[in-house]
């Protein structure tokens, strides 16, 4: 039984970076209406800016490299839109085009990755904590700053989305852009926002997911990125609190089932988890109309 | 000069490979309007079971894997065309009915890399991280066969085989069922509306184009005897649809030009060419950012590629007909299918739809 507690601490550590990486999914998701597949590049980025600041350049703690990496990865996001991903949607109705677009961008970012830092591992430069047990958990400190981290973002989102103007304004134009519009939203100005929102959360969770693995490659993003769908479509695509409720779902479920089996295939539970979601329930479990 | 033609027909060869590979892809995507980003998962499917057919049983050699039957040539890469058949009706079953476009893509994508996972890690389906090896080189032994005469003798089998699949694949585009893929591609409700079944038509495309994915994987490693997760990271599917995006969606000699200008001339050729001091690797990086920028510059400025689809004209039957004005036109008209045209896909003047 303590190892399932154990594991369950690790799926806690697991679901919690999932849910910064889901939510700024799904964010851009609901508003855009198409997937960014370099998202899992956004991440990685995001977090080799963090280690750039960490250990390459200024030498500052972690965290408030975090910050720094992550508002660059936002600033970034806003001008990938700018000038790549929203000329080609609004030139093709087609979601192809501009799905096949970041999709490139996805090897561009990858490979520019690869080209600077080379395929090595890199981790960042903090100080070891030991791990201790905390209830029936075993958790060392950076663990559990990461989940606090998450529950803020977690709490952050859900304010923004329910109580500010720009929340309503967002919430409105996922619901319908062409309604939100003639309501006198200003759609270009929240897109900009949610996209700088997106990079943001990306590159928060590539760095924490960084430092809850105490390494990061150029690929690991990639790697990240179905786990991050599993939990977006499990949860109900376009549901921002579904994709919470899918990570927490999809983090548990790969780190207890890893306690049991081999763990080089956790990933893949994740995968089979979605595989039985779109048999048995295909708009997720927090369907919303029209979106699937 | 042994060895010069040793790399002009290892060129020549995956040229060919590529064009069949583009062809499978451009059934799914280009003719039916399926997203398939897992199709390098179809041919690596493709490619360990022909090895894994085509070598003897395992006991007692280094590797670990499935079958082992010592089964002959062609007969091999039918093996691994029917595998990756299989697959594809597994996938389509769960999928194609359940998702639209972006869905598709995104559980096709997670498919891809958990396929690689497996394989990777699951040793004793295709000996894991290591792949397969030691592949008999078809007849080889029977022609006696040099290794630079293996490799001319069979870049023109593939050519030939590739010349086989392109005539089969022009009569399924130019047939019926070619039709009814566009029309699904075009606008799915609508072909639905008149009474396709939309769900068993895109089946057929992903079967067709699988089976074509998996004869073009079955040829890589009957050609260099050897097959490895490296050969198949979820990015190549990317280098696919550049063909077909340069070469022109929908279009079977554009795919070829495709195959070409991409697979052979961006890909292969840089590999020739020497590392550059203390950074291993660069070239092949940049060579991949290079492909990334130019299928961007591509769909911006040709979405339509090289060599165009053909605007496909019919002539309808005596009749009456009305023209722009409404004034009844008596002649037979040939009249210009602008919805299985290809400068229409997509391209809207009405924005965005939300």
């Amino acid at each position: 039984m303590s190892q399932f507690w154990l594991a369950f601490g690790f799926g806690l550590v697991t679901a919690s970076v999932l849910a910064i990486a889901a939510v700024g999914l799904s964010l851009q998701f609901g508003i855009t209406n198409y997937i960014n597949f370099a998202y899992g590049d956004f991440m990685a980025l995001g977090a080799y800016l963090s280690y750039y600041f960490n250990a390459e350049i200024f030498h500052i703690n972690i965290w408030i490299a975090m910050v720094f990496g992550s508002v660059i990865m936002g600033v970034l996001a806003v001008l990938i839109n700018q000038f790549l991903l929203s000329p080609f949607a609004r030139r093709f109705n087609k979601s192809f085009y501009v799905l096949i677009v970041t999709f490139g961008l996805s090897l561009i970012l990858l490979n520019l990755l690869y080209s600077i830092w080379g395929a090595n591992n890199r981790t960042y430069s903090m100080k070891l904590e030991i791990y201790k047990h905390i209830g029936p958990f075993l958790l060392n400190k950076y663990q559990i700053i990461v989940m606090i981290i998450s529950v803020a973002v977690m709490v952050g989102v859900h304010l923004m989305l329910k109580t500010t103007r720009l929340g309503k304004s967002m919430r409105a134009m996922s619901d319908n852009t062409t309604l939100a519009m003639t309501s006198g939203i200003d759609t270009k100005r929240i897109t900009t926002i949610t996209w700088f929102l997106s990079g943001l959360l990306a590159g928060l969770a590539g760095t924490v997911l960084g430092i809850t693995e105490s390494q990061i490659t150029p690929s690991s993003g990639e790697l990240f990125l179905f786990v991050i769908f599993a939990a977006v479509i499990v949860g109900g695509v376009g549901s921002i609190y579904g994709a919470m409720a899918g990570a927490l779902l999809i983090g548990l479920a790969t780190e207890i089932s890893a306690a049991y089996i081999n763990p080089a295939y956790k990933l893949d539970i994740a995968f089979a988890i979605l595989i039985l979601t779109l048999l048995f329930r295909p708009n997720g479990l927090f369907a919303r109309p029209g979106k699937a | 000069m042994a060895q010069f033609w040793f790399y002009v027909f290892t060129l020549v060869f995956f040229l060919f490979d590529y064009f069949i590979l583009a062809m499978g892809l451009n059934i799914q995507y280009g003719e039916t309007g399926i997203l398939n980003f897992a199709y390098i998962g179809f041919v690596a499917i493709g490619a360990y079971v022909t090895g894994a057919v085509s070598l003897p049983n395992s006991v007692g050699t280094a590797q670990q894997y499935i079958f082992g039957f010592n089964m002959p040539f062609p007969f091999s890469l039918l093996a691994g065309g029917v595998a990756s058949m299989l697959l594809a009706v597994v996938v389509a079953a769960i999928t194609l009915r359940r998702l639209r476009t972006d869905y598709l893509a995104m559980v096709l994508i997670s498919l891809s890399l958990v396929l690689y996972d497996v394989i990777n890690n699951y040793v004793r389906l295709f000996n894991g991280a290591d792949g397969l090896y030691n592949v008999p080189q078809p007849m080889a032994g029977v022609l006696h066969l040099t290794s630079n005469a293996f490799v001319v003798f069979f870049a023109c089998v593939t050519g030939v085989i590739s010349l086989i699949m392109w005539a089969g694949m022009s009569r399924i585009t130019r047939s019926p069922l070619g039709r009814t893929f566009r029309a699904i591609r075009d606008d799915p409700d609508v072909a639905s509306a008149l009474g396709k079944g939309v769900f068993r038509y895109q089946l057929t495309s992903m079967l067709i184009g699988s089976f074509y994915a998996g004869i073009g994987g079955g040829l890589l490693i009957q050609f260099g005897g050897s097959f490895n997760p490296t050969a198949w990271l979820p990015g190549e599917t990317f280098v696919v649809f550049a063909v077909i995006i340069v070469g022109g969606v929908g279009n079977n000699v554009g795919l070829l030009m495709g195959a070409l200008l991409v697979e052979t001339l961006l890909i292969h050729l840089p590999a020739f060419l020497p590392d550059i001091p203390g950074h291993p690797g660069l070239i092949e990086y940049i060579d991949a950012m290079v492909i990334g920028v130019m299928l961007m510059v591509m769909l911006w400025f040709r979405p339509q590629g090289i060599i165009p689809e053909k605007i496909r004209r019919f002539a309808l039957p005596v009749g009456e007909l009305l023209n722009r004005d409404g004034h009844s036109v008596e002649a037979p008209v040939e009249v210009a299918s602008t919805v299985t045209s290809a400068t229409s896909i997509g391209e809207t003047h009405e924005g965005n739809q939300g």
